[in-house]
């Protein structure tokens, strides 16, 4: 799969009008010095070789420098992917802390008005364009209460303190123990990861009710109650912690939608994600910064995938073995 | 309209006389039926969003009509409109930076939606179905390519791709409503694709397609007219979730500043990106109502997808139950006559009925019967007459809707009048269930130990760990399952292991009254031999009271005391095995005895007719339509139970009492209506 993403890519961007070089560059240098670069990149032999010397470099970790500011794409991906695995996974925290129990409550109580109140929570916050609950958010919180931070993924003077080691800020305050630095990098992530997470809850909350639901009508349910077990018992340690193998595996096909939320809700907060970088490179036609940062995304995707494997072998033993 | 379409009235085959375009036609009908009959909440719902959806349609149809000004117009009159003005009587939802009137780009948004997600549908339906036909039908490489290449697209990140490919698009041919309708288009073909292709897939495996193949028919008539239907189906519910996510990508790409171009065209998450400026400028209405828009709008697709997908989907179908009341009953008790010391359980006139949609199903009418220390009943019918309510109608453990009405008297506590939390406590130590199909009936994340461990922890809440191990040990030595065994899982273990399981887990509560449905059913014979054995030792070893539901009556024969018939919901029969397998009585228990298979068999032996529909059974004798000795008596009046010797009780008019049966009563009854029933 990987592969063929790879090639989707490759593909995409050659069928791009003109090449790479004078899309990026054409007007800033002479005629001679782009046909200079033009060979230097390899854009004047055919396609096809093109395309085994894109694949040689991918695979072996060669992606190359930006065109426009010649920083090397694995940097960019380092420094950025970054700060958009930070708020990716305190998205999904927020949006498993709030759509699971959520979700679990409305399965449970089912046709309740807690139930209708739920669902429609649900369809409306998915309903909602993830920049628009950040603009809501960002008037609410850092304008009218002036609580938040709206922008950026710090403040001036902890940047400036901090010395990167993997990029994700709040690691890098724990590892030098400048702890005084936390408090302002949370206070930044709240919105963002809020914002984000609120979203993706809409899908989780969904997906749990559904779940609960169908698990509630297993036969071990039925032989629990049986047994006289307490309806909580049954319905935690049977119903719920069923439903979770379901639950896990498709929340790993929402991996596109938190990834391509990720994206917008970084160009809304400023954050200085890997998104808002495929952002700024497309304007700046990039295509070498583009090309590397969507191979970024379908490994990450492919990641993800794993991963939700590897949980879900955790919880079900039948997929243990 | 096809509002009296009953559901499902047009499952099976073609209908004659209608041409390719009824069948069309028939096709809608069916699609539409079911919406108009779902009830509730989710016909609520639906109807919001179809609602909304239209009214986002009207607006977008007629937005010339209906905006005041042009999306981009900043003058009326030669008077420029005020910059960023509030809302107010001339510009209702305020004025945008460069003075255009916010209320008019609104509607004119929606018009701008509504073209890319027509069009972006349309496109995806056209290139997906087929290439999805195409890939289930043929199959083979062009299939595998295909399905890896849907794939890899459908788990990327929607949005990038359709980036991408609006940036490319909107560079080489410039931005608008076409580019940002190709690039959702991309998105959503793999969706067409996979749902066509499935089916397609699913029919070829269909044996009426192999059969048709057999009989020279051509198997592409038959998938054509399975597809049609299931796309029918199918489409409409992508399609209308498919609309509110595009929707949501449109408005992204166009708060990115990508694919749409601003000035041909208002675009609601273009307006909400300069709205964001604009908000830390304090002019907050710019960003806020078009956002506003897209929620409803999105709000009301989604509505009406999950309505289509709750009616459709049968997993999440909920029946209309109509409540209602259970009324007294009339009739006397009828088997107080039998006497016997110390009965465990004495059930008198239980009654269960379940709500349905059709109104109230009569599952057990009035059932009395009772159980001593060490003894077996069988019960015994054919499937649907009851048998498996009677049982679960004992321990309380019935679905939503059903009442329960009678006495059954357990230790001299009436388990009808009983609390759920009194119920919860007899369920397991006092009272035991063994099911049906043991495949299912153990939680399959859950190790065997730990299943004894939470029942024994259940009920005996100060049991040590290794009293724990030692109980559940011993009864799972009872079943013959291996102490090498305790902590699998159960996808470890067979059918027949996982019932001796199951039957173990009964047994460690130590209860006094078993009720075991079917529980060799689901088991080849071998191993029902086994459990049998295990069942009969059980009795002899505990003490404990059996109630064996089955419609085996060789197993009745083999393990049982007594016997119960049901049918209908009524026990028409009951005594010693011994008396009613060498004197049955009532005429259904001579037809079952007749249709029994044994090794002198020569002829296979049937009841005319079907079992009775409970919601609506038939007059007096319920037996009476497929009955050789029927009465007149038998369809007018309910029979009484008689005492026909000793402990042997039968509801039959053939045995009186005399007295009762009118003077005309005992002519035969015509024979006609079992004909009708037969067909039925």
């Amino acid at each position: 799969m990987v592969f063929i993403l790879l090639t989707l890519v490759f593909l995409l961007m050659r069928v791009a009008p003109g090449n790479p070089i004078l899309a990026a560059l054409g007007g800033h240098l002479s005629h001679a010095q782009l046909l200079e670069r033009e060979r230097a990149a390899g854009y004047d032999k055919p396609l096809i070789v093109q395309y085994g010397e894109y694949l040689k470099q991918v695979l072996t970790g060669h992606l190359g420098t930006t065109l426009t500011d010649h920083r090397p794409v694995t940097q960019v991906i380092a420094q950025n992917g970054a700060a958009t695995l930070e708020l990716t996974v305190a998205a999904m925290f927020v949006a498993l802390i709030v759509g699971v129990p959520l979700g679990m409550l409305a399965g449970r109580m089912r046709d309740t008005w807690i139930d209708t109140g739920a669902r429609i929570f649900g369809i409306v916050i998915y309903a909602a364009p993830v920049f628009f609950l950040g603009l809501l958010a960002q008037e609410l919180f850092g304008h009218i209460l002036n609580w938040l931070p709206t922008s950026s993924e710090s403040g001036v003077l902890v940047q400036a303190t901090l010395t990167p080691h993997t990029n994700i800020l709040l690691i890098d305050a724990m590892i030098d123990g400048q702890w005084g630095d936390i408090p302002d990098l949370l206070a930044h992530l709240v919105l963002p990861a809020g914002t984000l997470g609120l979203v993706i809850s809409g899908v989780v909350l969904r997906l749990v009710r559904v779940n609960v639901i169908q698990t509630m009508k297993g036969d071990y349910i039925e032989a629990a109650r049986a047994r006289g077990l307490k309806e909580r018992s049954v319905v935690v340690r049977h119903a719920f912690r069923n439903a979770l193998v379901p639950i896990v595996t498709v929340s790993g096909l929402q991996a596109a939608l938190l990834l391509s939320g990720a994206v917008l809700t970084e160009e809304t907060f400023n954050w200085p994600g890997i998104g808002s970088e495929l952002i700024y490179y497309l304007g700046a036609r990039d295509y070498i910064a583009v090309q590397g940062i969507i191979i970024v995304f379908a490994l990450a995707v492919v990641a993800i995938s794993l991963l939700i494997d590897l949980i879900n072998a955790w919880i079900d033993p039948r997929v243990r073995y | 309209m096809a509002t009296t379409l009953l559901p499902g009235e047009f499952e099976s085959g073609a209908v004659p006389g209608m041409g390719p375009g009824d069948e069309r036609l028939r096709g809608l009908h069916r699609a539409i039926a079911p919406l108009m009959a779902v009830h509730g909440l989710p016909r609520w719902l639906f109807w919001t969003g179809a609602t909304i959806t239209l009214v986002f349609v009207v607006l977008a149809v007629f937005a010339p009509e209906i905006a005041p000004y042009g999306y981009n117009q900043y003058v009326a009159h030669g008077i420029r409109f005020p910059q960023q003005a509030p809302p107010s009587a001339v510009h209702w939802l305020g004025t945008t930076v460069v003075s255009e009137d916010v209320y008019s780009r609104v509607i004119f948004g929606a018009r701008t939606s509504i073209e890319v997600v027509v069009l972006a549908l349309m496109f995806s339906v056209v290139i997906g179905v087929p290439l999805g036909l195409i890939s289930g039908y043929f199959g083979g490489w062009l299939d595998r390519v295909l399905v890896l290449i849907n794939d890899s697209i459908f788990a990327f990140p929607y949005l990038l791709l359709a980036i991408v490919i609006a940036f490319l698009l909107s560079s080489s041919v410039g931005g608008g409503v076409l580019t940002a309708a190709i690039a959702i288009t991309v998105v959503y073909i793999p969706q067409y694709f996979r749902v066509v292709r499935n089916t397609v897939l699913s029919v070829r495996e269909e044996p009426y397609v192999e059969a048709g193949r057999a009989l020279g028919a051509k198997p592409r008539t038959v998938i054509r007219r399975y597809v049609f239907a299931n796309v029918v189906h199918s489409v409409p519910v992508v399609a209308s979730l498919n609309a509110a996510d595009a929707i949501l990508t449109l408005a992204a790409l166009s708060f990115l500043g990508i694919g749409m171009d601003p000035s041909v065209a208002a675009e609601w998450g273009y307006d909400i990106s300069r709205g964001i400026a604009d908000a830390q400028a304090g002019f907050w209405w710019t960003g806020l109502f078009p956002g506003l828009a897209v929620i409803l709008l999105v709000t009301g697709l989604t509505l009406v997808g999950e309505g289509i997908n709750d009616t459709f989907n049968p997993l999440l179908r909920r029946p209309n139950h109509r409540r209602f009341a259970m009324p007294k009953d009339a009739r006397e008790a009828t088997t107080a006559a039998v006497e016997m010391e110390r009965p465990v359980v004495r059930v008198r006139d239980l009654r269960v009925w379940y709500a349905t949609d059709r109104g109230p199903v009569r599952a057990v009418d009035g059932v009395s019967f009772e159980i001593r220390e060490r003894e077996t009943l069988g019960l015994v019918g054919e499937s649907g007459s009851g048998k498996s309510t009677l049982g679960r109608g004992i321990l309380g453990l019935l679905p939503v809707g059903a009442i329960r009405d009678g006495s059954v008297d357990f230790e001299g506590r009436d388990l009808v009048k009983a609390t759920q939390q009194e119920m919860r406590h007899l369920r397991g130590p006092s009272i035991g269930l063994v099911f049906q199909e043991p495949m299912t009936r153990l939680d399959p994340l859950m190790r065997i130990s730990d299943h004894f461990a939470e029942a024994l922890h259940t009920h005996e809440p100060d049991i040590s760990d290794a009293e724990i191990r030692r109980r559940s040990l011993e009864a799972l030595g009872g079943v013959r399952i291996p102490p090498t065994r305790f902590h699998n899982y159960p996808y470890e273990f067979s059918g027949g292991m996982r019932q001796r399981i199951m039957i173990a887990l009964a047994l460690v509560l130590k209860p006094r009254f078993v009720i075991a449905d079917e529980p060799t059913t689901a088991l080849d014979v071998l191993v029902e031999a086994q459990i049998l054995s295990i069942i009969a030792d059980l009795k002899n070893n505990f003490d404990t009271a059996l109630l064996l539901i089955t419609h085996n009556l060789g197993i009745v024969a083999e393990s049982c005391d007594r016997v119960a018939v049901m049918y209908a919901g009524r026990i028409v029969e009951q005594g010693a095995v011994a008396d009613i397998f060498s004197r049955p009585e009532h005429p259904y228990t001579q037809e079952l005895m007749r249709s029994t298979i044994s090794l002198s068999t020569r002829k296979l032996h049937y009841i005319p007719g079907a079992p009775p529909d409970l919601a609506a059974p038939p007059s007096g004798c319920r037996f009476h339509p497929r009955c050789p000795q029927a009465m007149e008596v038998c369809r007018a009046k309910e029979p009484v139970g008689i005492e026909i010797r000793p402990s042997h009780l039968a509801e039959c008019w053939l045995h009186g009492p005399q007295e009762e049966i009118p003077p005309d009563g005992r002519r035969p009854l015509e024979r006609e209506e079992i004909g009708i029933a037969d067909e039925a």
